[in-house]
């Protein structure tokens, strides 16, 4: 887990992908979000599927909520 | 935190195309502008609150030369709403598709050369040609993603004929392979040579143990809607392209 200036980021593995353009992600903690993706992910057309690694910022309004940041390459 | 707090969130220009709204030293919200190939900017904003959106969207509209554009997913019914509230209207809508692998069919006199295979000169000529005919036909800002200025033979399947090279189709190898561009040189169309390279990389993707592929088609395209419909690819999502002027 990384405290950024933009709050919190840690990795994760995505468990479902839901209707409303939003992911189910299991944190490397054990803990599940909901998460988005970044505009610079939409912007690139990188689609997330199930099982991809990813790097989620936690919101520090709501820590079940997220943002994916980033896809690794499996 | 409050979301509600983050009406006072301050907006700043970080760089030339970066922008961040700060609240108690903290980045709650993110504005980037990026420059196509084709020379338009496109928007994205990433907020935890949408007063903090409205901030960034307000500023990076008043810094940049318009037009300026956004894409969303259209399921995404926040965001959309976010754009259309900050004066961005809908423009286009592309369909991806998922395609399933494994058929084959190629017309009399045509070759297919796989994947990786082609000639890079030649392959380089018709990538020339074909970009020649869709930028003084529908343009390029209709075509779906962005638009590849590099080209990398290795993602690229070719139809040959008579030892020319008339058609190409690249592939980008993820783990759901992506169908990024399949054209025919304007000359040759309406003869099956899109949809024999379309059933040569599915029947290569299948054969390979991969049972999907995913393509982005503009709504208006109706020969591709037709072609990839055709090999029973099925509509699992859509983008909307938004635009302010």
């Amino acid at each position: 887990m990384v405290k950024t200036a933009g709050g919190i980021e840690i990795e994760g593995t995505v468990v479902e992908c839901l209707r409303n353009a939003t992911f189910r992600v299991e944190l490397e903690n054990g803990h599940k979000v909901l998460a988005h993706i970044s505009g610079k992910i939409r912007r690139n057309y990188i689609k997330i599927l199930p099982y991809d690694r990813v790097l989620v910022e936690l919101s520090p309004y709501d820590l079940s909520r997220g943002r994916i940041l980033f896809r690794y390459r499996s | 935190m409050n979301p509600a707090d983050s009406d006072t969130a301050a907006v700043t220009r970080v760089a030339e195309r970066h922008w961040h709204a700060l609240e108690d030293d903290l980045v709650v919200g993110r504005g980037e502008a990026s420059r196509r190939p084709d020379g338009r900017i496109f928007l994205s904003i990433d907020a935890w609150h949408g007063a903090v959106f409205d901030h960034l969207a307000e500023a990076m509209l008043r810094d940049l030369p318009r037009p300026l554009y956004t894409v969303v997913d259209e399921a995404d019914l926040d965001l959309t709403t976010d754009w259309l509230r900050a004066g961005l209207t809908i423009r286009r809508r592309e369909w991806e598709y998922l395609v399933p692998t494994g058929a084959n069919q190629t017309p009399p006199g045509v070759t297919v050369i796989p994947v990786g295979e082609a000639e890079e000169k030649p392959l380089k000529e018709l990538d020339r040609v074909i970009r020649a005919e869709v930028e003084s036909t529908v343009g390029w800002q209709e075509m779906p993603a962005e638009v590849r200025s590099a080209l990398d033979p290795s993602r690229y399947a070719v139809a040959a004929q008579a030892g020319d090279y008339v058609g190409l189709v690249r592939v980008i190898p993820l783990r759901q392979p992506r169908i990024g561009l399949i054209a025919v040189r304007a000359d040759l169309r309406r003869r099956g040579i899109a949809r024999a390279l379309l059933a040569h990389v599915l029947d290569a993707l299948h054969r390979n143990g991969i049972d999907t592929a995913s393509a982005e088609v503009n709504e208006a395209n109706a020969a591709a809607t037709a072609l990839f419909e055709g090999f029973g690819a099925r509509r699992a999502s859509s983008n909307l392209e938004l635009v302010i002027r």
